[in-house]
């Protein structure tokens, strides 16, 4: 399934920039701009974690997972639902 | 337990490891075990109140949202539904606070009265994090403290609090579609079914969330308000295009955001804390596995050298073999009046030389180290981080790195890791977990004995023994995940900060398990060796020994009198394989291995049979038992035929 980011990323001026968490390189930071394609009870538990549209993130590595560092919390996500969840990398 | 769940209640309610079961501890002296990970509590436990004595405090298990989504949010919810609760308090973990608020704008409808612990202030200020505790009362309308419960900071403030708790201002209005939804939900509830403590609209919020606990309390009310409450909320859906639950809860973590921006002041800081840094090298691509190997590396020396070899030598030879079995025999055989009793108390199925001398000689230095190694590492935050290293490994059997931790806790317990699936998020992990457990996974004690046996073979034993058990079990789960219907779901987990493990909670904790497992094990260790006794004495046992021979010596190719040993495992599998120790002299290299992934894989013990009838039903418990008792068989021979076609131990 095609996410709607990158669907937006095409008809959007400043979408462009929105890339997937998962290629994000580790010590950047980013805001979440979009949860894409995860099913319902994964879309539920990543907002009980705190990662919601405009929560601000830090990937501290890609590999074996991506672990980000959410307001102190660290999360780790398979690359699976890492793929899927869009952000805007903070300059 | 009726009576107790009649007086008046104060929950702690709150995310998981926040540290719910410290303060628990704090507030009643009863100890419950803690850890740090996600999931240490998965049942609701109850003590008398420091700060009350006619109230008693509950602990329950850690929710990370509400509704309720996994069997043990599941238990928080019935205990919110059920208990009398006169106060409710919610732990959330300081450093995350806009977490924490997202929980108490759900709480918050519920209409009880509540305080707000703020608890790991430490660590919040360690990271630069500083709360408006005024601020948040103020917005909240409930009393807040700030808590350190590991040292006991704010426990008289928060004593004081409970006193002072009041029902909360609620955190937000809803878009209008959904406050409508729910407007016409809350009167409907409220004009047939008053829950006795609950809101009608806390109860709304819930069931337009699909909360499984609020509608199977709604669904037990009398008349057809279930009935009516479905077709609203199916209209309601239809008109807001889906469910509600997300929007709920997104709804929520807005309000939660913007209140937590307000009460909260965050400095930067330069440089990761040593505990961050420790916490990341662990799940790293390049060191997180020289890391683990170390960490196995150091428990097999202290559980599997210093247990297995040096204490177990010092206890069995040396006081057990050396000096109490020669004189307890001496004694008894002097006095008793009857062979036979000689016979039952220091004969070769002795209750004291065999059902003792296992439990404590044997089994007891191995649990014992086992038990604080274990504690070490649950309280230092190495297991969540283990589920992240195992995940890929993990996704090969239909799991996801979550299930990581009942297979690890399993191998201090099957029992407890057993009741501890309820973690996992789906019927069909719990599923596959427990059948792996039930299967491959040795206990503490199991564990040391084959270590025992095999490292006095070799460490090449040990790995043959290791290698076929990781094979059994990869090839097991994967053959389990494609025969069990279902979707495997991709993992999403905190990874809590490591922290330096504080010897009293290991030691505590250490004791209490020890505690649990001899009052387990001594009886049954008893019964064992009676029966052990009487099928001897009536001639049984002899005629079990031939005609297990064809198995057990044609196909296994042990000794006959290994039959003995599988007929004692049937009691405990440790038991058995205590069995197969005690004749480790009279083993080959490829029996002594053979022998054990047989006895490792053979049926689970009986306690840990009661809770997979328990957690899964007498069916699925009977149709694991019948696949388990072959299947050990069936791989034991296989691995006989493959150890002897390489020639292993020739």
């Amino acid at each position: 399934m095609k996410p709607a980011a990158q669907s937006q990323a095409q008809s959007q001026p400043h979408a462009h920039a929105r890339v997937p968490l998962g290629f994000l390189a580790p010590g950047r930071e980013a805001r979440l701009a979009e949860v894409g394609a995860v099913d319902t009870a994964q879309r539920e538990q990543l907002a009980a974690y705190g990662l919601t549209v405009g929560c601000r993130l830090k990937v501290l590595q890609q590999k074996p997972m991506t672990v980000v560092l959410a307001e102190e919390l660290e999360l780790a996500l398979e690359p699976g639902v890492a793929r899927e969840v869009w952000v805007e990398p903070c300059p | 337990m009726n009576a107790a769940a009649l007086s008046p209640a104060v929950l702690l309610v709150g995310h998981p490891n926040v540290g719910k079961s410290v303060l628990f501890h704090r507030l009643t002296g009863a100890y419950v075990n803690v850890s740090n990970y996600p999931g240490t509590t998965v049942e609701v436990s109850r003590a008398a109140a420091r700060f009350d004595p006619a109230a008693q405090l509950l602990d329950t298990p850690g929710v990370l949202a509400l509704p309720a989504r996994s069997d043990d949010e599941r238990v928080t919810l019935r205990a919110l539904l059920e208990e009398d609760c006169r106060v409710l308090v919610q732990v959330g973990d300081a450093k995350h606070l806009r977490r924490s608020l997202a929980l108490t704008a759900l709480l918050a409808e519920l209409g009880l009265p509540m305080v707000l612990a703020l608890n790991m202030h430490d660590e919040a200020e360690a990271r630069g994090v500083v709360l408006d505790v005024a601020a948040l009362e103020a917005a909240l309308g409930i009393p807040v403290v700030t808590t350190v419960a590991t040292n006991g900071e704010g426990m008289a403030e928060l004593g004081r609090a409970i006193a002072a708790a009041r029902a909360p201002r609620p955190l937000l209005h809803y878009d209008a579609a959904t406050e409508t939804a729910l407007a016409t939900l809350t009167a409907r509830i409220e004009a047939t079914a008053q829950h006795p403590r609950l809101t009608a609209r806390g109860l709304a919020v819930l069931y337009l969330g699909h909360d499984p606990e609020a509608t199977h309390w709604l669904a037990a009310q009398p008349g057809k308000l279930h009935d009516t409450l479905a077709t609203l909320r199916s209209a309601a859906e239809q008109q807001h295009g889906g469910s509600y639950a997300e929007s709920l809860a997104r709804e929520r973590g807005e309000a939660a955001g913007l209140l937590a921006s307000r009460c909260l002041q965050r400095s930067a800081r330069a440089t990761p804390l040593l505990a961050q840094r420790i916490g990341q090298w662990v799940v790293h691509p390049l060191w997180s596995l020289p890391i683990l190997l170390a960490v196995l590396y150091a428990i097999y020396q202290f559980v599997g050298v210093f247990g297995a070899s040096v204490l177990v030598g010092l206890l069995e030879k040396d006081l057990f073999e050396g000096v109490l079995n020669p004189a307890v025999t001496q004694w008894v055989e002097g006095s008793a009046p009857w062979p036979w009793l000689a016979a039952l108390l220091v004969g070769e199925y002795g209750l004291w030389t065999m059902g003792m001398t296992y439990a404590l000689a044997l089994i007891l230095p191995i649990v014992s180290t086992f038990f604080i190694a274990f504690g070490v590492l649950e309280d230092s935050g190495y297991l969540p981080r283990l589920s992240v290293i195992a995940n890929r490994a993990f996704a090969l059997i239909g799991l996801n790195g979550r299930a990581v931790l009942p297979m690890v806790l399993g191998l201090g317990c099957v029992t407890m890791a057993t009741l501890t699936t309820r973690i996992l998020h789906s019927p069909r992990e719990r599923l596959i977990t427990t059948f792996l457990l039930a299967l491959a996974i040795p206990c503490s004690a199991q564990l040391g004995v084959v270590l025992g046996l095999l490292g006095g073979v070799g460490f090449s034993a040990v790995l043959a023994w290791s290698g076929a058990i990781v094979g059994v079990l990869l090839l097991s789960g994967w053959l389990a995940a494609r025969l069990i219907p279902g979707r495997r779901i991709p993992l999403v987990t905190e990874l809590p900060p490591m922290r330096l493990p504080i010897a009293g909670n290991v030691l505590k904790k250490t004791g209490g398990r020890l505690k649990w497992y001899l009052i387990e094990v001594i009886p049954l260790f008893l019964i064992g060796a009676f029966l052990m006794f009487l099928l001897e004495q009536a001639g049984i046992l002899p005629a079990i020994v031939n005609a297990g021979e064809p198995l057990v010596s044609g196909w296994l190719g042990l000794p006959k009198e290994a039959s003995a040993a599988f007929v004692m495992g049937f009691l405990r599998r440790d038991f058995g394989a205590t069995g197969l120790f005690a004749m480790a002299d009279a083993l080959s290299p490829v029996q002594a291995v053979v022998g054990m992934v047989t006895i490792t894989l053979f049926v689970p013990c009986i306690a840990s049979l009661l809770m997979i009838v328990r957690e899964q039903g007498l069916r699925i418990a009977a149709a694991m038992l019948a696949i388990v008792v072959p299947f050990a068989f069936l791989v034991g021979g296989l691995l006989r035929l493959m150890l002897s076609a390489l020639g292993y131990g020739a």
